[in-house]
């Protein structure tokens, strides 16, 4: 979808973020969440935010989201003004350009691997039939190797699994940007890392844009970039200088059986 | 989000609480069976009411003869037909209204009838060869009598059901002799059945003979009480009877309407009280259950908010990857119609066995139209719209962030 007025110039990153504020009326307290971000991300960047509860990132990342609006300043996305988007105009562009995986895996109870990955496809406004829903998602599932529990429900599933599945719906509509709130908050470290080697290799081969919300120094390390919120402003904006590389260190961990006990 | 898919979403969701689905529809499916029921016996009742119309004949005007004296003249008055002043020959200044096609002069008597060994007590009518015509009775054996026994005042006679039963209960009364009043009557033929008459008389318990005969021969007079005339169509009734009476107040050279000495009656006139009490209690019968329609709606409304409730997790995360607030609306508005359509669908079929029920067991008159299903099912539809529309919209508003968050 291009509803860009002004077209992006070669120049213009994937998002461009200029003075942003968020503040709260919470009875009669005025809460500042933001108060005046910058930030430019490149396409193809695997960047993280860190940061202390409290300290903004969350307001941020729900910003970049597009499932809040700012209250002062500005977010270019390919070049587009969006902070002044209705609910409605907001959705179409989470629907298409955005991906989401939660710390708590969000999938619908009781509804298959399949029917959860499928779901942002039936919100896009194209006429898919029930076949062609069925090859992307099970394309995707097979892609982040859950192929074989495809018929599987939530509750048949491990949380490295239903995380893998999240991250399957999160690729349905072919996004642009890869929006991952504590992805690994919620798994044991050896299903972190296997979580982490698939968003590294999505980076690498597809070149998806990955914004990482993470608490946890170690795993912001998978990134290329750090980004630090301290009380509402980014207090560092740093490469990562010895880059982790999941694929490397799952190899090295000990050979584990390769079913793991559905939970 | 294509119709398909949001009714699929929706009748999964129904199927996810077979329980809760199925006592919330209790609601509707008890609301739409009483509406279709209560329309029935409504619908039932006037078509008795207007079967009987039929049996007193087509689109009939009475013209009876009225009591002498004067309402308020201080006098002693007279019983309606105790005045004597209707005639043949009003009978056929009646015949030639424009609008009316048959007339039968009418004078009517009790007699005891013997034939054989049994004897019964009946009710005597004398009428012309038109009479049963305009009544729509037919006979089931022999023939009618004609206009030369009508003109020579014949002993013949046709026997109500009733009366062919009770006289003649093991033979064809057909050709036999009848006594009325010890005077010889041959039966020329046997009416069909008419059943119940407006108020519950039995219309089968008469004889009919020439209406000569019984003037001359069984009561010694030469008045008639009542014409029964049939006017050409239904739209003209009331037009004809007025024309009726004003040609009637001339040949009586009556100035004043309460000296009338006849009264001019349509069968719908007779049939209008029964027919506005019957609208009455559909009315009536159609506000209860009306209410525990309503009652039902309220149950879905309830049940929806439960549901948005529970789901605003589902409601968060459908909005984060997409949906729009017509998207949510639209699944929740989907699902209340769904409940309330197919509870609907269910009521119509308990409907319309309780009201054939009522019939078998109590025998009620029903009647269920196409009509009637059409009205209870889109007023099941409207209640799902309209009482599921709150609770959609309360969903479809939901801050996707909080809903999200939401434990």
């Amino acid at each position: 979808m291009t509803t860009s007025t002004e077209p992006a110039t070669p120049r213009e990153p994937l998002i461009r973020i200029v003075g942003l504020k968020k503040s709260y009326v919470l009875g009669d307290v005025t809460v500042h969440a933001l108060r005046g971000v910058d930030v430019e991300i490149a396409s193809g960047t695997f960047g993280t935010v860190v940061g202390a509860s409290g300290s903004g990132k969350s307001t941020f990342m729900n910003i970049l989201g597009l499932l809040d609006r700012p209250s002062g300043g500005q977010y270019f996305l390919e070049g587009e003004d969006v902070s002044g988007f209705d609910r409605d105009r907001r959705a179409i562009l989470r629907n298409r350009k955005i991906g989401f995986v939660f710390q708590n895996f969000n999938l619908l109870p009781r509804t298959s691997a399949l029917e959860n990955v499928e779901l942002p496809l039936l919100y896009n406004g194209k006429a898919h039939s029930a076949e062609e829903r069925h090859r992307k998602a099970l394309g995707l599932l097979e892609a982040v190797g859950l192929g074989q529990r495809a018929h599987h429900t939530p509750n048949q599933l491990s949380g490295g699994q239903q995380q893998r599945v999240a991250i399957a719906r999160a690729l349905v509509n072919d996004p642009e940007i890869l929006l991952a709130d504590e992805p690994t908050g919620n798994l044991d470290s050896r299903t972190s890392v296997e979580i982490m080697e698939i968003l590294q290799r999505l980076n690498r081969e597809k070149g998806i844009t990955i914004i990482l919300i993470t608490h946890e120094h170690d795993i912001a390390e998978y990134g290329h970039r750090v980004i630090t919120f301290r009380d509402g402003r980014v207090v560092s904006d740093q490469p990562v200088a010895n880059r982790r590389a999941a694929a490397a260190e799952l190899a090295a961990l000990p050979a584990l059986e390769e079913e793991e006990a559905t939970a | 989000m294509r119709i398909q898919n949001v009714l699929r979403i929706a009748l999964k969701a129904i199927r996810r609480n077979k329980i809760r689905s199925a006592l919330t529809m209790l609601g509707v499916i008890i609301g739409v069976a009483s509406v279709i029921a209560m329309i029935a016996l409504g619908s039932g009742a006037r078509a008795s009411i207007d079967q009987q119309i039929q049996s007193q004949g087509t689109n009939v005007i009475f013209v009876s003869s009225g009591s002498w004296g004067r309402p308020g003249g201080g006098a002693v008055r007279g019983g309606a037909g105790t005045v004597t002043t209707l005639t043949l020959d009003d009978a056929k200044a009646v015949s030639e209204v424009p609008g009316v096609t048959r007339i039968s002069p009418m004078v009517r008597g009790r007699a005891q009838v013997i034939a054989g060994d049994q004897n019964w007590n009946t009710s005597v009518e004398g009428g012309n060869e038109d009479y049963l015509s305009i009544r729509n009775w037919s006979l089931v054996s022999g023939e009618n009598f004609t206009a030369r026994d009508v003109l020579v005042a014949e002993k013949v006679c046709v026997l109500g059901d009733t009366v062919a039963r009770n006289v003649f209960p093991d033979q064809d009364p057909v050709g036999q002799i009848i006594r009325v009043k010890n005077l010889p009557f041959r039966v020329l033929g046997v009416l069909g059945p008419k059943g119940q008459g407006q108020f519950g008389q039995d219309q089968d318990d008469l004889i009919i003979a020439p209406y000569t005969t019984i003037q001359k021969k069984l009561l010694g007079i030469t008045y008639i009480q009542q014409v029964y005339v049939s006017a050409s169509n239904s739209d003209d009734v009331e037009r004809v009877a007025v024309q009726i009476t004003r040609l009637m107040r001339q040949r009586h050279r009556i100035t004043n309407p309460d000296e009338d000495d006849f009264t001019v009656r349509t069968v719908e006139e007779m049939a209008a009280t029964r027919v506005q009490m019957a609208n009455t209690m559909t009315a009536l019968l159609m506000s209860v259950a009306s209410v525990s329609l309503l009652v039902g709606g309220i149950g879905i409304m309830n049940i929806m908010l439960v549901s948005v409730t529970e789901r605003t997790r589902e409601i968060g995360l459908r909005m984060a990857v997409g949906a729009r607030t017509r998207d949510i609306l639209r699944q929740f508005l989907a699902e209340a119609v769904s409940l309330s359509v197919v509870g609907g669908a269910a009521g119509i079929v308990l409907g319309v066995f309780v009201s054939e029920s009522l019939t078998w067991r109590l025998g009620w008159p029903t009647l269920i139209t196409t009509g009637s299903i059409l009205v209870a099912f889109a007023f099941a539809g409207a209640v799902g719209i309209f009482f599921g529309y709150y609770p959609a919209r309360k969903a479809a508003n939901l801050d996707p962030i909080e809903a999200l968050r939401y434990e």
